[in-house]
């Protein structure tokens, strides 16, 4: 090991030495040699001077694009809010085209004539549709929790309910995504839950159109769905799951309990 | 601290950088702008701080190589754009030194201006600059040989704005 660092220490001095010692990176134990070797090739010396030279004059010749105020167009806050707003795009305009071939694919009702579903059915519809077109293809993620109070402060300012994120976590459902979704009567929210052993449900909310402002609690059955559909002075609700779970019914019990009155 | 917050500190010098690579104040924002949204994007993969800023400086690499390969195809981008210079709001440099080192930097080959931007204005290691540009560490030592040598003789008078250096 000694050895090597002699030798290594002890071998001619080359360009990748020079540029070391301008730049503060050369070994301890290599520096006596290279001044040495400066001392005695004043070429070299005066190339190195140089080079000192060229890299402060180029430092001082660049320094006042560092110190200049930063434009408002490279604003870290600023480029996060546009970011969000980026990754909102894409989610709305799938879940718009998803439901669009939900409905289409329909069919019963669409032979009865041009006339919509209405009432608590197009919530049973829209929850179905949502929960196969999200719950099979969203990645887990860390709810955005700006996306989640824009959700909440447009459902209280479209509805006039007082209501919140749920929280389902006491019966181990982890919230895992928050978003606005386009249905053919108007915008509605969705939130998607994780829960034991990989399940998933989905949350569908939709302010009432015309009909069914108030529904009783019922279970619905969708292409490859199970859940409950209620509506409360306004407002619609769906939660949906891919397959019969005994505690849907409870967790159905405790959002109606939750999710409030009027304000 | 935070990696956002070190991101945000690295901004001027990435400006610097920019800036000193393409000349043009609006064109180096531009290379900055998309560098943030990028590293934005991917900001929860890099594992250790230190890491932080070699990474930034690759994204600005790769993006400024695509973009210099875009405007190669174009094929219409003069080499020394006199309206860029025009619309460059930058001080007049106050020595001979740094008014002729600037005017080496631009005629220097990319190539070889990045490496030794990296070195001697970012004071960033070989290492470090090899694994920015992508290319070995020799390839990094000879690009600075010929870069420094370059510039020497623009600090040193040897050159004229219209005449090539005789050897």
């Amino acid at each position: 090991m000694k050895e090597n660092n002699e030798e290594k220490n002890d071998g001619p001095v080359t360009d990748d030495d020079l540029h070391a010692y301008v730049d503060g990176f050369l070994d301890a134990g290599r520096r006596p040699l290279v001044e040495r070797h400066l001392a005695a090739h004043p070429e070299a010396a005066a190339r190195v001077v140089a080079w000192g030279v060229v890299g402060a004059s180029l430092r001082k010749a660049t320094s006042w694009k560092a110190r200049e105020p930063i434009p408002a167009r490279l604003d870290l806050g600023r480029l996060l809010a546009e970011r969000r707003a980026r990754r909102w795009q894409p989610m709305r305009v799938a879940a718009a085209i998803l439901l669009a071939l939900a409905v289409g694919a329909g069919g019963g009702w669409m032979a009865r004539g041009p006339s919509l579903p209405d009432g608590i059915t197009s919530i049973a519809m829209e929850a179905s549709a949502v929960h196969r077109a999200f719950a099979a293809n969203i990645a887990a993620s860390a709810p955005d929790t700006i996306a989640q109070s824009q959700l909440t402060n447009w459902l209280i300012a479209k509805t006039g309910h007082k209501v919140a994120s749920p929280d389902l976590s006491r019966s181990g459902f982890r919230l895992v995504n928050a978003q606005l979704v386009a249905t053919m009567q108007g915008p509605a929210c969705m939130y998607l839950f994780d829960g034991p052993q990989g399940l998933r449900i989905t949350l569908f909310m939709r302010p009432m159109e015309r009909r069914d402002m108030n529904a009783p609690m019922r279970p619905m059955h969708g292409k490859d769905t199970v859940g409950y559909v209620w509506a409360r002075d306004g407002l619609g609700f769906g939660l949906v799951a891919s397959e019969p779970l005994g505690t849907l019914h409870t967790l159905a019990n405790q959002i109606r309990s939750e999710m409030g009155p009027p304000i | 601290m935070s990696a956002l917050a070190t991101l945000e500190e690295n901004i001027p010098s990435l400006r610097r950088y920019a800036w000193s690579l393409v000349r043009n104040a609006n064109d180096a924002d531009d290379l900055v702008q998309e560098c943030l949204v990028r590293a934005l994007d991917r900001l929860g993969t890099v594992r250790e701080e230190g890491q932080l800023r070699p990474w930034l400086f690759t994204i600005m690499h790769n993006l400024h190589v695509n973009r210099w390969r875009r405007a190669k195809i174009r094929a219409e981008i003069p080499a020394a754009d006199a309206d860029a210079e025009v619309s460059m709001p930058a001080p007049q440099p106050a020595s001979l030194e740094m008014r002729e080192v600037l005017r080496g930097l631009r005629e220097l080959p990319v190539d070889q201006r990045q490496v030794i931007l990296l070195v001697a204005v970012e004071g960033f290691e070989y290492s470090e600059v090899a694994k920015i540009l992508g290319i070995p560490i020799g390839t990094v030592m000879s690009r600075l040989s010929r870069a420094r040598d370059r510039l020497r003789d623009f600090v040193e008078g040897r050159t004229q704005p219209v005449l090539q250096r005789v050897k």
